[in-house]
């Protein structure tokens, strides 16, 4: 019985183990940093308020330009953990800004209702998905940071959990570095 | 009181021993079902709907192919502009939501145009997106419904460092309820690496 008892203990603690460790895996949160730092493109859109955006306009802040689509799941599965990125950080220096590949307004905004939380960040129209060409973007979601300087600091390729603390701590390095 | 405490900590790690056991067990039922497809890939049955997937885990790259039912393929389409005609044509073909993880240390780039379907000692090449493009521009499709297209494919090529991932439709010229072997490629550090995925099958349409 005592061998039977210290066998399952081992055998526990093995797969405790295995199960923290993939855990840890599967939790691996972060962003690409580009050595190069490529200058970003200059973006002009609109947003569903037909406000006009344009990137030149925001340079000295940090800028995270989110890639998207309703019906990317992946891109769904992000949106509400952008929505808690920008709500935790200073949003004086930190601008979020979703742009839509090809999407109208009337299909984005009972889309976004439904999310929780719902982003309040400006979401950007690229109805002729001219923007999408122009950025070194393959697949949705595509996430980039821009630093102060305007140039791409980071990558991200793919969902992620965007209020993880790995993440949160790489953007709010880029804001710590003022002009 | 520390008699309890031990009865306690005794029970939660006989209750984990038991429900370790139980996953392991179904876990194993899972590997039995792959070692008949391929040593290292998953295959799951979705108890809901019925539609299959497979899974292929192979130094440091994962690729999950996920069965696409014609209907699910008419109806995204329908959705995004396509017109009976064009969502049609695309739902004939044999689809599946492929999902790509880097889940290495090291960068690795993909060309889906090298992945090959081997059937009856063939090596069919997926149909790729520019093809279906060319197709939507004879049929005339609406500018909207082209966008949502083009990004909703696996895209042709893809680089991915540590961490990222991408998830898109690949298609094949196969029949529905063709098998075949899936032949699919990567390159780490200039290096070409390769992988199968075997038995893997078209969704029928019902």
């Amino acid at each position: 019985m005592h061998k039977i008892s210290k066998s399952i203990m081992m055998i526990s603690a093995l797969l405790l183990a295995l199960a923290v460790g993939t855990a840890a895996a599967a939790e691996q949160q972060g962003l690409t940093a580009l050595a190069a730092k490529p200058a970003a493109k200059n973006i002009t859109l609109k947003d569903m308020d037909n406000k006009t955006w344009n990137l030149a306009d925001l340079k000295g802040k940090v800028i995270l330009v989110n890639f998207w689509a309703t019906w990317c799941p992946p891109c769904r599965a992000e949106l509400p953990s952008l929505e808690r990125l920008w709500l935790q950080l200073n949003k004086q220096d930190f601008v979020v800004l979703a742009i839509n590949a090809g999407e109208s307004a009337d299909t984005i905004f009972p889309f976004t209702g439904l999310l929780e939380p719902a982003p309040t960040f400006p979401i950007l129209l690229d109805l002729d998905s001219a923007v999408l060409n122009a950025w070194p973007v393959m697949g949705l979601p595509t996430t980039f940071i821009i630093d102060r300087q305007g140039r791409i600091a980071y990558r991200a390729v793919g969902g992620r959990e965007f209020d993880d603390p790995a993440l949160v701590k790489q953007i709010s390095e880029l804001l710590q570095h003022k002009l | 009181m520390k008699t309890c405490l031990l009865q306690q900590i005794s029970a939660f790690i006989l209750l984990f021993a038991t429900s370790s056991f139980i996953q392991a067990a179904e876990s194993d039922a899972v590997q039995e079902t792959a070692a008949r497809v391929s040593a290292k890939t998953s295959h799951v049955i979705d108890p809901d709907g019925g539609t299959e997937s497979w899974e292929a885990d192979a130094e440091g790259i994962s690729v999950n192919l996920a069965q696409i039912v014609p209907d699910r393929a008419r109806g995204f389409f329908a959705a995004r502009g396509f017109t009976k005609e064009a969502a049609e044509k695309y739902a004939h073909s044999c689809t599946f939501e492929t999902v790509v993880r880097n889940e290495g240390d090291t960068a690795i780039d993909l060309h889906v145009a090298d992945w090959r379907a081997l059937v009856n000692q063939q090596a069919v090449k997926p149909m790729l997106e520019p093809a279906w493009q060319s197709e939507w521009e004879q049929m005339k499709l609406s500018q909207a419904a082209r966008i949502a297209f083009r990004w909703s494919q696996f895209p042709l090529q893809q680089h991915f460092e540590k961490g990222d991932w991408g998830q898109g439709m690949t298609t094949y010229p196969l029949p529905h309820g063709a098998c075949f072997d899936l032949a699919f490629s990567w390159t780490e550090n200039g290096k070409s690496r390769s992988g199968i995925i075997k038995g893997v099958c078209c969704a029928q349409d019902k």
